[in-house]
């Protein structure tokens, strides 16, 4: 698994349970990605995670966060 | 399944067929030897190559204007490539080694330099499919 963690399926339940479809579309993505990302099978590029930041409305930081190995 | 694969396994699929069919006609219609003597049977060859590189050509475009590609599509789309090129090489070995085999003493038929051309582009194309499968394969085991 990837060290980059994300929180994107918990934003989206805050979010009045936003469809996978609905982020892909405002960030400019593949719904498939979206599953990606959930899944912690892709790591997208800054470009697209400020996309996705954007359409929750939250920092960077708020949907992404890098696990330090110990 | 995302789009970009999803024209992937149409590729795949017609590809198969294509190659499939090309060579039932071949060995149905008599082999090398008949191929270099007989035009009606090489036009039919040539009917059936051209043809299906058309075909497969209108069914990507097709299939492109369709589906939205992303970031993560054009990386796995950007690996195949290597795919295509080992799959290349390793079809131009197999004939190297057949050809240099079976014509060692007589000199390799030039109606050869035909058949490796036109099982070249077809294993370009069907390898192409088959790389940006494994490209949504291993990315799926996330490696």
């Amino acid at each position: 698994m990837t060290k980059v963690k994300n929180r994107i399926r918990r934003l989206r339940f805050d979010h009045d349970e936003m469809t996978q479809q609905e982020l892909a579309n405002r960030a400019g993505c593949t719904r498939q990605t979206i599953i990606a990302l959930e899944q912690g099978k892709y790591v997208p590029s800054i470009e697209l995670a400020f996309g996705i930041a954007k359409a929750f409305g939250v920092t960077l930081e708020e949907v992404f966060q890098y696990e330090e190995s110990t | 399944m995302a789009p970009l694969q999803k024209r992937a396994l149409y590729g795949l699929a017609f590809g198969v067929v294509w190659a499939v069919a090309i060579i039932v006609v071949f060995i149905v219609k008599g082999g090398v030897s008949t191929f270099s003597e007989d035009q009606g049977f090489r036009l039919i060859i040539d009917g059936l190559w051209v043809g299906g590189l058309i075909f497969y050509g209108i069914l990507m475009l097709t299939l492109r204007k369709q589906s939205q590609v992303d970031e993560r599509d054009r990386l796995i789309l950007g690996r195949a490539p290597v795919v295509q090129l080992w799959a290349v090489i390793f079809s131009l070995v197999i004939w190297t080694i057949v050809l240099t085999e079976s014509y060692w003493d007589q000199g390799i038929p030039p109606i050869f330099m035909y058949l490796v051309f036109m099982s070249t582009l077809i294993v370009s194309a069907v390898a192409q499919s088959i790389g940006i499968l494994i490209g949504y394969w291993r990315m799926g085991r996330n490696d």
